[in-house]
């Protein structure tokens, strides 16, 4: 028996509850949707249903006319009914559900839809499917102010039940502000709301937490559950993925009360709106959220197919609360959304450039993630497009001089160039090191092929200073030359971590006997192994210490260095290369490398200088040269000839301007529109089968049907207008039901991410209509809804049940009191850093790393990674920056019900476990927390304990302790002060958990004793807990 | 098992009752939507009553208690291991027959010439069964009559993320419950102190090393009660199981203390059963923080056991992790997955006799021990990976492979000394009594006397099972 079924009858059971109902008829006649349907669902309509490959004896029962056609029943004549002698009958061979199907129907249910025949088995659209129109707002004694009440007081009244009262005014400002911001309220407020008798004051509060940059940060979370936000690419390796910028996108939106029908097309398809601003075609990373794979022997169609899928399903949930997954491979079961209808949605989006399988085209390179450099200003946009027009004019400068005008200097290259060739100097030569040192006094070998290698302790930062002999004549260039070494962890490039980070690196020479070293100019640094999005060779001649170098493919690679001048060298001359750390990239320090040398100007990274190809075309006289031989020639010239060298540099150096700009400028994936790849209806989901029509991009059938622009292609910009539009039946009604659940811990239906057929059946059906209607009339203004349901008097009742209460409704369906919810997973940790003061409240930006066990990741691979926290501020930002890594989520976090955002997520669970317990008890951010807070008790909380304790309560849960609670944490107190006192090392050590510094005063043993008292009080249900 | 929701109702009132008799107060929504957490809500306060499961009673007598599940990662060739192929190695180098090949999956070797690659070492005959396995696992022989070896697995998934995926969820798509979380959501555990589902990693040589997620062992849109715990054989067994510094057992004591007694007066004040369950967790946590470690900590063990499995205390290696999953199968835990990673041999097929070393001696030990314990007979022993290997070479190595491969189980239910299925003349496609990997969880269930129609949960609309709508128990290899 469904359990709504069983809410109702124990509701009919108390006083009839049926008005308020969207189906409003009398108690006495049955409702279509509200009794029969859900019976019909779960037990008929998988054989007799919309699936038309799953139909028996061709009878479908969720349309009247083909099930009268049939002569499934007789209305008004039960007895006359096939229906109705089937579900009574004994008769194995008759019996309907068939007793092989895992299902049986209940007496009353049997009863039900005799007396539905009985009544004219009269049919109803599923609500959720027929537009919402605004019901009028029931006339009730007390005729609240706000609507809501109306509707939860008229059920109320039907039940015969009272709403709870006010909940205590401490009580009522720590909800608003953890509802409202993930924040606790700051203990001033607490105390100046507790004692104000102004009547406004309420509205007063929130108003302020609205306009709090919080607010966006707390919507936010269930948002980014929903489009499956994450930090990595989530199959395989994970690799870390940069979508940051559009989790801030979010917030912002949220913050700026953004009205969510243009949210919603900004989402899918800012990159179509005309003239797109950064802001959107950010919000059109929404698209590219999905999990990506680079896994060796996968194939592109088929991770196509999988992407394709995954955005169907999670748009689907987020935007229709649509359970449209199911009709990937057939029909579906329950609704009527077809299998062909799927791949119609899925084409909608097959417009998107994008990569199936990423391992076959380079990986997730910027170019195959269409990545897009996200400006901060359109004055910041100008900046970068004045670079452009100045590189475009250097271009043009160098452009200007022509081939012939080059061609006398240019024969003189061509024979000292192959001269030089004959000698075996066109190549980079190893030098080996006379002498390698670090300040770090880290110890560095030297092997025999030249090479160095940093042993010992790996110190956070090294600098690594080597002096090599400088034989050749004329120095142009000096190159380090990154070595693998399986000494080292994951690609073996780097001492700590799986990347190597260089800050800087210097050139000084010597001309020997004793002649100083002098700095040596370099203008240009260029890699042969492709850069990290953001870490470019160029960081490391920047003189910037905060801007660094690091390769993307961890297989080594050279950085050449070009000299300013060419440096004299000789059989005594030396250089020194200074390779330098980054201090933000703690630990993962170059391991393994050499120095080389070369003689000619402007060489490559690596391997060669003069590539085969001139060379080979150098050794054709120039008269016999074919004219694709010479241009080669030519074009090389170009980039070594004495005469463009000023030109080259200007260009380089306007690249170089440009770059070390772009370099604070992120860049994200974002939509772009190509031409669209056809896709096809995928019988059983199966990939490898082309034979399924091709699916023109659509909108469930049933629905009304999208109307693009001009008669052409229907188009993402299409669908979303689609989702805003007046008739869409789900849109509103989906994101409103959502929305209650973050005020009341479940929606009007809880099934928040299935309205269907098999959705549950609302508890208020005309008030979900009345919240939805309204927030589409209102223009989508979620601050207007949110400020109506906090200011509802529905919302501000107590939590505390009373028995009474609990009898009438045990589930509180009726909510005659409000719930006490568990904070979410990221607000448990935002809670516990707010009342130790620790907290950095700062908007947006990086992924942040707190304390992580180590280890966590050993499972990982390609590359291994080693978890590196951050230091300073990364350790105290709210929950929702944590890096998200999708196979591994941060463990605090997991244990708190946080989703792995692998997966589209409406609905959390909430569960209660012993991993909470330790994570609470022994996690380092939660200890350093207690310790701080106690930090702040000890300095702020006046003289006596009972005067601390009533500090450090007011802080944390917003109320003075009891008498009994005190008298407990009194006897903690004094024991755990005697047990410090006996062992002062002990407090010490407890105390230097965590980075930050101890700043108090007190003496080690009563610190350790109020982080104890503290400590209690973290962990205490009520403080996870908003009453 | 009565209907989910008939059950939760059940539950409702149960607890509702007993409730409203004592006095005692609410009645959490979240405990509403989540038998798991109504039970815990309803235990009295402090007890430990544990979950016991959804499945009351069984649908049919259960043959075992528990699942201790070895898993080969990376995908253990089956020509190497339990399935021999004369005819591969007389036709080695030979051109694959495309009446094979044609139109089928495949991964690396897209594009490449097919030849076959003859089995790389020879097989035996063991035991009285004289089953035939490689001789590269002298050891495993000397059980074979206590094993069942099927050598006609096939599975959906080519790759290694979304073939884990759907070999432990039966589905790949993530987000759905690991094997274990649906055994745990079933029958509970027969451990108070433990969680139900335990997971051990180890990592070897030889091959590549493929990443495993935690969404292997993930609850998915089951509470994260039935989640597999990661046990860890570095640092803290379990995350965040130390005491931090300066901190004893005592102290930690005391502080717990503090907090149950404070959660247990504002459970008087405001009446919510979630507090109860809290203070429960609190409990269990603490009795973790003493007997996870003594637990992990296998030098307990007498020299002459460690000689057996070949495991060396705190080597965190395959053989310490059967010892420990013996040590965990004796404590209650009802469902143990060891994850042996690094089978994934592209490039050298013949590195499989380093996983022999490796996996030979603490698989045949483990079978042993139990036996001698009186174990074997209430667990099942599942031994296999998430696909097989190509009969065609890659260089000198086998490609992922799909259509056949080979399983081995032993325990209670389980006829030993039993070959079941097998795949074509040259090891490319399972033809006889095919098993499929929603076969393997139905038969699973069926041992635990669940079937695995009637397991199920609602979401999204639908009741969903760990077989989707697919699976058959396998009969021929049940006892």
């Amino acid at each position: 028996m469904r359990w709504r079924a069983a809410l109702a009858c124990l509701l009919v059971a108390l006083a009839g509850l049926g008005g308020g109902t969207a189906t409003g008829g009398a108690a006495e006649r049955l409702g279509f949707n509200r009794e029969v349907r859900p019976i019909l669902s779960e037990n008929c309509f998988r054989c007799h249903g919309p699936d038309q490959n799953q139909r028996k004896a061709k009878l479908r029962l969720d349309q009247r006319d083909v099930a009268l056609a049939v002569g499934a029943f007789e209305p008004g004549q039960p007895e006359a009914s096939e229906l109705v002698r089937r579900i009574f009958s004994d008769d194995p061979e008759e019996q309907m559900p068939p007793p092989e199907a895992n299902h049986r129907l209940t007496g009353p249910q049997k009863e039900i839809l005799k007396r539905w025949i009985a009544e004219g088995a009269e049919y109803e659209p599923h609500w959720a499917f027929v537009a919402p129109q605004r019901p009028s707002v029931p006339a009730v004694a007390s005729a609240p102010a706000n609507p809501i009440d109306a509707f939860i007081l008229e059920a109320l009244d039907h039940a015969g039940l009272a709403p709870s009262p006010e909940a205590d005014r401490r009580t009522l400002i720590r909800r608003l502000s953890l509802d409202l911001t993930g924040l606790p309220p700051a203990a001033d407020d607490v105390e100046a709301f507790a004692r104000s008798r102004d009547p406004r004051a309420y509205e007063q509060l929130v108003r302020k937490y609205l306009a709090s940059p919080h607010y966006g940060e707390r919507l936010a979370i269930p948002w980014l559950d929903l489009v499956r936000y994450a930090d990595t690419v989530g199959f395989h390796n994970d690799v870390p993925i940069r979508v940051w910028p559009y989790r801030d996108y979010v917030i912002d939106a949220f913050n700026r009360n953004l009205p969510f029908d243009q949210f919603t097309r900004e989402q899918l398809a800012g990159d179509l709106l005309p003239g797109a601003t950064s802001r959107q075609r950010v919000a059109s990373g929404y698209n590219r959220l999905h999990r990506i794979s680079a896994e060796g022997g996968i194939q592109d169609k088929e991770y196509l197919a999988k992407y394709a899928a995954d955005r169907v399903r999670t748009t689907a949930t987020t935007w229709l609360g649509a359970t449209m997954a199911c009709a990937e491979c057939h029909d579906h079961k329950f609704d009527p959304f077809t299998n062909r209808d799927f791949y119609r949605f899925a084409a909608i989006f097959s417009d998107l450039k994008e990569k199936g399988a990423y391992n076959l085209s380079g990986g997730f390179t910027p170019e195959n993630l269409s990545e897009e450099t996200l400006f901060a200003s359109p004055a910041q946009e100008e900046q970068m497009k004045a670079f452009d027009t100045g590189i475009a004019a250097r271009r043009r400068e160098l452009e200007a001089v022509t081939d012939d005008q080059l061609a006398a200097s240019r024969s003189e290259w061509e024979k000292s160039t192959l001269a030089l060739a004959d000698a075996g100097q066109l190549a980079w030569t190893a030098q080996h090191p006379l002498a390698a040192t670090s300040p770090e006094g880290t110890p560095l070998a030297i092997e025999e092929d030249d090479s160095v290698v940093p042993g010992g302790r790996n110190p956070e930062s090294d600098t690594y200073i080597v002096t090599v002999p400088a034989p050749l004549e004329r120095i142009t260039a000096a190159r380090v030359e990154v070595m693998q070494d399986a000494r080292y962890p994951g690609d073996e490039v780097s001492r700590g971590g799986s990347a190597f980070f260089i800050s800087e690196i210097e050139v000084l020479g010597s001309s020997g006997r004793g002649a100083p070293f002098r700095p040596l100019r370099v203008t240009v640094a260029r890699a042969s192994s492709r850069h990290e999005a953001g870490y470019p060779p160029a960081a490391v001649i920047d003189g910037n210490p905060a801007t660094a170098l690091s390769f993307v493919r961890k297989v080594g690679g050279g950085i050449a260095l070009q000299l300013a001048e060419p440096f004299a060298g000789g059989p005594e001359a030396r250089l020194t290369v200074k390779i330098h750390g980054a201090k933000q990239h703690r630990f993962q320090n170059l391991g393994r490398f050499r120095i080389a040398l070369h003689a000619l100007p402007e060489p490559d990274a690596y391997p060669e200088s003069v590539p085969d190809a001139v060379l080979k075309a150098l050794r054709v006289p120039a008269a016999e040269r074919k004219p694709a031989e010479g241009k080669e020639v030519a074009e090389y010239y170009r980039t070594v000839a004495p005469a463009l060298a000023s030109m080259r540099e200007r260009l380089a150096a306007a690249v170089k301007q440009r770059d070390s700009v772009a370099l604070t400028i992120p860049t994200v994936p974002v939509s772009r529109s190509v031409e669209p790849r056809p896709i096809r209806v995928l019988a059983r989901a199966n990939w490898m089968d082309e034979s399924g029509e091709i699916a023109e991009p659509g909108v469930p059938q049933f629905l009304r049907q999208l109307q693009p622009a001009a008669g052409g292609r229907a188009s993402r910009l299409d669908l979303a207008n689609w989702l805003v539009a007046p008739d869409n039946p789900l849109t509103a009604r989906t994101f409103v039901n959502r929305l209650w659940k973050n005020f009341f811990g479940a929606g009007l239906t809880r099934t928040l991410e299935d309205l269907g057929s098999q959705g549950e059946w609302p508890s208020h059906p005309a008030l979900l209509d009345w919240l939805a209607v309204e927030f589409r009339e209102q223009g989508w203004d979620i601050k207007h809804m949110v400020e109506l349901i906090v200011t509802s008097r529905t919302y501000r009742q107590s939590s505390q049940p009373v028995p009474a209460l609990l009898e009438a409704d045990p589930l509180n369906r009726l909510l005659a009191r409000q719930v006490p919810l568990r904070l979410e997973a990221e607000i448990v940790r935002d809670n516990a850093l707010a009342i130790s003061g620790l907290l950095v409240d700062r908007v947006g930006g990086e992924s942040a790393k707190p304390y992580q066990p180590a280890g966590f990741y050993s499972t990982l691979n390609f590359p291994k990674r080693e978890y590196v926290p951050d230091d300073g501020e990364g350790l105290y930002r709210r929950g929702l920056y944590t890096h998200w890594q999708r196979t591994f989520l941060h463990p605090s976090l997991a244990a708190f019900d946080a989703p792995a955002r692998e997966e589209c997520t409406a609905n959390r669970a909430v569960s209660n476990t012993p991993l909470q317990a330790l994570v609470l008890l022994n996690d380092p951010t939660y200890v350093e927390a207690a310790r701080a807070f106690a930090e702040r008790v000890l300095r702020e909380g006046g003289w006596t304990f009972r005067g601390k304790l009533t500090w450090a309560f007011r802080h944390a849960l917003a109320r003075p302790p009891t008498t009994a609670e005190t008298g407990i944490l009194q006897e903690l107190f004094n024991r755990q002060r005697a047990r410090y006192r006996a062992e002062e090392p002990a407090a010490r050590e407890l105390a230097a958990v965590g980075a930050a510094p101890v700043t108090s005063k007190a003496g080690a043993a009563d610190l350790a004793a109020w982080t104890a008292v503290t400590r209690a009080v973290l962990n205490l249900h009520e403080t996870i807990t908003r009453n | 098992m009565k209907p989910f929701e008939q059950h939760l109702q059940d539950l409702t009132r149960r607890a509702f009752l007993s409730r409203v008799a004592t006095g005692l107060g609410s009645i959490a929504l979240g405990s509403l939507l989540n038998p798991g957490l109504l039970r815990a809500a309803a235990a009295p306060a402090g007890s430990n009553e544990r979950w016991r499961g959804i499945i009351d009673p069984l649908h049919h007598p259960a043959k075992i208690k528990r699942v201790i599940y070895l898993y080969q990662a990376g995908g253990p060739s089956h020509l190497e291991t339990f399935d021999y192929k004369p005819k591969l190695a007389a036709m080695h180098g030979q051109g694959m027959p495309e009446s094979f090949t044609k139109g089928q999956q495949i991964a690396q070797l897209q594009g490449k010439e097919l030849k076959c690659h003859a089995p790389q070492f020879p097989f035996e005959r063991y035991g009285k069964s004289g089953q035939q396995i490689c001789s590269l696992f002298p050891q495993i022989g000397s059980v074979a009559d206590d094993i069942c070896i099927v050598r006609s697995m096939f599975t959906e998934q080519i790759n290694h993320d979304p073939a884990h995926t759907f070999m432990n969820t039966g589905s790949v798509i993530p987000g759905r419950p690991s094997m274990g979380s649906w055994l745990t959501y079933g029958l509970g555990a027969e451990t108070e102190d433990l969680p139900g589902f335990v997971v051990l990693t180890s990592a070897g040589r030889g091959g590549q090393m493929q990443p495993i997620a935690s969404r292997q062992w993930h609850s998915g849109y089951l509470p994260s009660r039935f989640q597999g715990v990661k046990f860890q054989s570095n640092g803290d067994p379990v995350l965040y199981l130390k005491n931090p510094p300066g901190v004893t057992r005592r102290d930690e004591g005391e502080i717990v203390d503090a907090v149950n007694q404070l959660n247990r007066v504002q459970h008087d004040a405001v009446h919510d059963p979630e507090i109860l369950a809290r203070i429960s967790q609190y409990e269990m946590a603490f009795r973790m923080q003493a007997g996870v470690p003594g637990l992990m900590d296998i030098a307990q063990e007498p020299a002459a056991v460690l000689e057996q499995y070949g495991a060396q205390p705190g080597d965190g290696s395959f053989a310490s992790n059967c010892l420990l999953a013996r040590r965990l199968a004796e404590k209650g835990v009802r469902f143990i997955q060891l994850y042996h990673r690094d089978w994934d041999h592209h490039d050298d097929v013949s590195h499989v006799k380093f996983k022999a070393e490796e996996v030979d001696r603490p698989t045949a030990a483990l079978i042993r021990d139990l036996k001698e314990r009186g174990l074997f007979d209430e667990t099942l022993i599942i031994w296999g990976g998430e696909f097989g290997r190509t009969p065609m070479a890659q260089g000198k190595g086998r490609d992922h492979h799909i259509k056949g491969f080979s399983l081995m189980l032993a325990g209670g239910g389980i006829k030993g000394g039993v070959t079941y299925g097998s795949t074509d003349e040259l090891g490319y496609e399972a033809v006889e009594n095919r098993v499929s990997v929603h076969d393997l969880h139905a038969t699973m269930l069926h041992l635990f006397g669940i079937d695995h129609t009637r397991l199920t949960y609602r979401y999204q609309g639908r009741n969903f099972r760990l077989t989707d709508v697919a699976g058959e128990v396998v009969q021929g290899i049940l006892a």
